[in-house]
């Protein structure tokens, strides 16, 4: 027998039973289908214990380091505690650092927190800046090279977190966070692959994230980075950017502005598609608006690329 | 005797089908229409967990998820013309995997089994 922990109650699993048996059968009733690891609707996340590997067979590198497996197929050997992927995890006390403009209609947000909160670049958290005004921003720093957290905010006109952070939110200010969550990270990615990073708005902060972690972590094939935004003076930290491939001669830019006169009219999808080349080899991270990364990953998988070489981080409005 | 879904390649070659298999879906103007909203990646597994189970690998097809999965498609007009092109373009896509003529129709036909079960009849 083996104990397996779920949310507060505790849960003995057979010998030989499988996780999502050991569920159903304690009236925990998870999404389920195929019941043969084929169709992933079970996933869950162990935060304790050891996963069997079969019982993670199919999913990405990424998923698979955060701890996700899939209950029907999983026979523990040893106890486990599991949440569901959308578990955010307990709040965690920030302390707000700095609240800078990066662009007209853009905020840069870095907040301290404990340093047992673990996170890869380009995951993403839940930012509570008063219990009632919480958002998910993803992270564009980098754990080994910044002491803080960064999010970069687009602000809204009557936005409440626009309003917050222009107004009211200030240095020495104290938070919380939850996270973090999201597997768009550099993971199960070749060093020698191509690596497409594109971002739309702020889609760069996890892209910028991604980008400096590719780089430490000795990625050595061509990094094509793309950003996309509707007015010339929404592209912020072009000069970083810029900076950054005159050291490295395997890193190109390029940043595409809405404009009727510019190749494509500027539009950052048609830009991407008629310059990449080699789609089916390259490995691919999107990061911006929902209705744009979709447009994107349709248009990338239909030319060729492989549906489980691209990785995505689709931002939603706020509710 | 090895399964169908063995001497195919395994979770590798239902991975391979699986993208061109969605391809050719996407771009098949008769059916495209049915997939504009959904989610890409929860498309994709559930096209996996299809393909291994009429590649006769590991399934536990009981026909209600099927069901339940097509009920708004079949209110929005789905008949057996829409079936007959996904099957279509899943031969096709098996003839450029490589797989052989016997096995594609062996195929096929588990395909067609679930055929009631998506149109809800």
């Amino acid at each position: 027998m083996v104990a397996l922990t779920y949310g507060d109650r505790r849960i003995d699993v057979a010998e030989g039973e499988t996780v999502l048996s050991a569920l159903l059968r304690a009236g925990v009733h998870p999404p389920n289908s195929c019941r043969a690891g084929v169709c992933h609707k079970c996933v869950h996340r162990a935060i304790d214990g050891d996963v069997p590997a079969a019982a993670q067979e199919g999913l990405s590198d990424a998923r698979k380091s955060m701890g996700y497996f899939l209950p029907c197929v999983c026979v523990p050997k040893t106890p486990l505690t599991i949440v569901l992927p959308d578990d955010a995890g307990p709040l965690v006390d920030a302390v707000v650092r700095s609240i800078e403009r990066l662009a007209p209609d853009i905020m840069r947000l870095r907040v301290e927190t404990e340093p047992s909160f673990t996170y890869r670049p380009g995951q993403f958290l839940e930012f509570v800046a008063e219990p009632d005004l919480k958002r998910h921003y993803s992270l564009a720093s980098h754990p080994e090279e910044d002491n803080f957290l960064e999010m970069h905010i687009r602000l809204h006109e009557n936005g409440r977190m626009s309003r917050h952070l222009s107004q009211r939110l200030a240095p020495a200010a104290k938070v919380h966070i939850a996270g973090p969550s999201g597997a768009c990270f550099y993971a199960g990615v070749d060093l020698d692959q191509p690596l497409v990073l594109i971002a739309a708005g702020t889609g760069l902060a996890p892209v910028w994230g991604i980008l400096r972690d590719a780089l430490r972590r000795g990625h050595r094939g061509p990094i094509r980075l793309y950003h996309g935004a509707r007015e010339a003076r929404s592209l912020y930290l072009a000069d970083d950017i810029e900076a950054l491939t005159k050291s490295r001669d395997n890193l190109a830019y390029r940043a595409c502005v809405l404009d009727p006169d510019a190749a494509h009219g500027g539009d950052l999808v048609a830009t991407v598609i008629s310059n990449e080349t080699g789609l089916k080899e390259s490995a691919f991270f999107l990061c911006g608006g929902e209705k744009l990364i979709r447009r994107l990953k349709r248009e990338l998988f239909m030319k060729g690329a492989s549906l489980s070489q691209i990785r995505s981080d689709m931002f939603t409005p706020a509710q | 005797m090895s399964t169908l879904y063995d001497r195919l390649g395994g979770e590798k070659a239902v991975n391979a089908a699986v993208d061109i298999f969605y391809r050719r879906v996407l771009a098949d103007g008769r059916i495209a229409r049915f997939f504009d909203t959904v989610d890409m990646e929860d498309q994709a597994a559930k096209q996996k967990a299809f393909l291994t189970m009429v590649f006769g690998g590991p399934n536990n097809y009981t026909g209600k998820d099927m069901r339940d999965a097509h009920k708004h498609l079949v209110a929005k007009g789905l008949n057996d013309s829409h079936v007959d092109a996904v099957l279509e373009n899943l031969a096709r896509t098996l003839r450029e995997l490589g797989v052989s003529e016997s096995e594609v129709q062996e195929i096929a036909k588990l395909a067609d089994s679930v055929r009631s079960d998506v149109l809800n009849r």
